[in-house]
């Protein structure tokens, strides 16, 4: 098994495309017979099928080979595409997924339902059994004919006279062969191209049948000679071969039909084609497949590349050698060059989560008795994986909510005068340095007066608070934790069911979300995301002489330090901004007392704010942000370090876990 | 040993297969992932030898076999293919495969077979 565990990756990732294929052909057959769609079910069900034997994966192999039989049957006619069986297909699906994710964390491959599901397609065969075993390929049978047929136009007729002394060869398979007519008939092939086969015992037809013991006797007329027939019959789970000459004198041959013996010919062809080799080899695989654990390992080397670089300059400037210095120069853009070919290498286009959607959007579709156009739009742009993983989740909800809550059943929209069909939109696109992904819909919208009563209600504001909200304002609150209870999920079309949680996944990954919602026209959340996670732009500045980086996003502003400015509440000091009071934080336990902080950072986090006191802004940089090593551990106020250019290590603050604490 | 021309829809399976090719001291010259590219690689290539899956999106094995022994009569294509497919298998033959390997590859019947094809 562990020399299988190498190809585990490469399986799952092929797998799950194959998966994707069938899901997607799957959607495309329920509206419709469509024979492009039932050949690629098949071929992807006899891949994903054949890959698993291959890994010993026993349970999908069973499920995909009852998959395959079923689509045999499907493309041969004999079984109709009905609701039932997409129900049955579809769950077989469902199987395959969770099976995949069950040998992603290193098992076999085990379903629960596997057993039902593979008894209820085979069911769906069982009927029609004669078509099981039958042919297997991905053109339709008849095709497969056609070419059979016009292959026996083109043998030999059989009065051409050869040339040639007349054998008897007599062939022994090995008594384990696993099909003996196969081994028969590339024997039988094989001696055709020597000359003309007189006669078989048992004849042709039992040979290709496999109705005999293991022996048959040919007699063919040869000028081949005896060690070329002996070579050409002694193929794979061929025991023995012996031959004789026929003591019968042949008619002298016509020139023109004599055969080389193969060997010989194959010999010069092959030093020709070996001469081409080389040159041909450079342009054979255009992609590979890496495991993204290895892009951290190169990632990482290259962010220990940089701080090399920097001891380097640092060297250089100690002993002021001005070429080292000037090399180094090229060294760092190179490296820069480095990284950021890094990151490209890392983005993947989003359709890689889109395209699991319509399977979602179908299933809550047909849960809820709607009618629902899906359309995705702009899957191609692309995002980091680190990203993309956090995404799928958030936008899931977002999109099971744009269904649920958001278009409304056929007899409503009707009698809004609507399409009886809502419409929901996904679509991604880049936007400079950020990727905008929106979900939109063209349902009954959110009621900005519900969304104010429930929020006064659960005591999320008070009603002075409430006093002049703009309608973004009040729209904002559908995030807050708090909003929505489980027990009152359909209040304001339940919109507000877990956006909380939607809202922290999408923080997590550096972005924001806001929404837009028109009464009776529909609702567009939008999602501002970074491409990557990795690369963050940061603020440098200095405290107590120390360099320490804030991510810019969590800048609000700037501002001079003046002693006017602070007031102390009690043992806190707060700074009073433009009738704003923020709590000050001087961060004297991280980066020692400082004697000379006159600019003041406001940070926020989650609408609310902070300020910060620090001695210097460097400037604005975009940086990689490394967690902390295991053997520091947590440290307060710290999310990461970073490397920058001059290999400098500096801490990255941890602006959420400064907030909190105030 | 020989210069030997990959067909199969899976990227999995071509490198199962190649790595197998490889420790039997094969070269492999090129891979293909469908019939059509099969046919392209063969004319541009000249292999020793082609291993072809069967089933295959576009151009299917059989075809890109028949299609192979039009441009080369000579060409030796060993087909690939899962248990159960005989049917298949046969009708390659007829066509003019000279062999065939059964999927999941076991290695040492692989380059048997191979072997076996390329002394022909």
């Amino acid at each position: 098994m562990s020399e299988l565990d190498a190809y585990r990756s490469l399986y799952i990732a092929e797998s799950r495309e194959n998966h994707e294929t069938i899901v997607k052909n799957l959607l495309i057959l329920e509206n419709g017979p469509d024979e492009s769609a039932i050949a690629e079910i098949f071929r992807s069900a006899h891949s994903l099928k054949g890959m698993s034997a291959s890994m010993g994966f026993e349970g999908m192999e069973r499920l995909c080979h009852a998959m395959e039989d079923v689509f045999q049957e499907i493309r041969s006619g004999k079984l109709d595409v009905s609701p039932d069986l997409m129900d049955v297909l579809l769950s077989g699906s469902d199987s395959i997924e969770s099976m995949l994710d069950d040998i992603e964390d290193g098992r076999q491959g085990i379903s629960d339902d596997l057993e039902e599901t593979v008894k209820q397609l085979k069911n769906l065969t069982s009927g029609n059994t004669a078509g099981q075993s039958a042919s297997v390929a991905s053109a339709g049978t008849e095709n497969l004919q056609d070419i059979y047929s016009q292959h026996l136009k083109d043998e030999p007729d059989n009065n051409t006279q050869y040339g040639g002394i007349r054998y008897r060869i007599t062939v022994q398979l090995q008594p384990d062969c696993h099909s003996k007519n196969i081994r028969g008939m590339i024997v039988l092939q094989n001696l055709e191209e020597l000359g003309h086969i007189e006669s078989v015992s048992p004849s042709r037809g039992v040979i290709e049948d496999g109705e005999f013991d293991g022996s048959f006797v040919v007699e063919i007329t040869s000028d081949a000679g005896e060690e070329a027939l002996q070579v050409t019959s002694s193929i794979s789970d061929v025991s023995s071969v012996l031959i004789e000459t026929v003591a019968q004198p042949v008619v002298p041959q016509p020139s023109g039909i004599q055969k080389q013996p193969p060997v010989q010919e194959r010999d010069g062809g092959t030093e020709k084609a070996e001469r081409t080799d080389k040159s041909d080899k450079g342009r054979e695989i255009k992609n590979i497949r890496v495991d993204i654990t290895r892009l951290d390992q190169m990632m990482n080397l290259v962010e220990d590349l940089v701080i090399n670089r920097g001891r380097i300059t640092q060297i250089a400037r100690k002993y002021q050698i001005k070429e080292l210095d000037e090399t180094l120069n090229m060294v760092g853009r190179s490296v820069s060059d480095l990284q950021n070919l890094m990151m490209n290498i890392r983005m993947i286009p989003l359709n890689h989560i889109f395209n699991r959607f319509p399977r979602t959007v179908r299933d809550v579709t047909h849960k809820e008795g709607k009618e629902v156009e899906f359309v995705i739009e702009g899957g191609e742009t692309e995002l980091d994986r680190s990203v993309m993983d956090g995404l799928n989740d958030p936008l899931l909800h977002l999109i099971r909510n744009g269904i649920d809550h958001g278009i409304e059943s056929p007899e409503i929209r009707l009698e809004h005068g609507k399409t009886a069909k809502g419409l929901l939109k996904l679509s991604a696109r880049r936007d400079r340095d950020n990727v905008i992904i929106t979900i939109e819909d063209d349902g009954a919208g959110i009621s900005p007066e519900k969304v104010l009563a429930k929020a006064l209600k659960n005591g999320l504001i008070s009603p002075e608070e409430a006093e002049g909200l703009s309608q973004e304002e009040i729209f904002d609150m559908l995030f807050l934790p708090g909003f929505s209870t489980a027990d009152k999920i359909t209040d304001i079309s339940g919109r507000g069911v877990g956006l909380d949680v939607v809202k922290n996944a999408i923080d997590s990954l550096k972005g924001t979300i806001k929404v837009e919602s028109v009464k009776n026209k529909g609702t567009k959340f939008e999602l501002l995301l970074p491409p990557t996670m990795a690369i963050v732009n940061v603020m440098m500045v200095r405290i107590n002489g120390k360099r320490c980086a804030i991510p810019v996003n969590n800048v609000v502003e700037v501002a001079s330090l003046t002693q006017e400015r602070i007031h102390h509440i009690g043992t806190h000091e707060t700074v009073l901004l433009r009738e704003e009071l923020l709590h000050l934080d001087r961060l004297d336990d991280m980066f020692g007392k400082s004697e000379k902080s006159e600019i003041l950072v406001v940070l926020s986090h989650q609408n609310k704010k902070r300020s910060i006191a620090v001695d210097l802004i460097e400037g604005q940089q975009e940086v990689v942000i490394k967690p902390l090593s295991t053997i520091v551990g947590m440290c307060r106020g710290v999310s990461g370090v970073t490397i920058p250019g001059d290999g400098e290590v500096v801490p990255v603050l941890d602006v959420n876990s400064i907030i909190k604490e105030t | 040993m020989g210069r030997i021309l990959i067909v199969d829809d899976t990227l999995f399976m071509r490198t199962l297969l190649k790595n197998i090719l490889f420790s039997g001291g094969h070269d492999i010259v090129g891979e293909a992932g469908d019939g059509d590219e099969a046919i392209t690689k063969y004319k541009e290539l000249k292999p020793d030898l082609v291993t072809m899956d069967v089933v295959m999106p576009k151009v299917n094995g059989i075809e890109a076999l028949k299609a192979i022994k039009g441009l080369d009569p000579n060409a030796r294509v060993v087909m690939c293919t899962a248990v159960g497919q005989e049917q298949m298998v046969k009708l390659a033959i007829k066509t003019g495969a000279r062999g065939y390997i059964i999927k999941p590859f076991q290695a040492p019947k692989v380059l048997e077979e191979i072997k076996n094809v390329l002394g022909s």
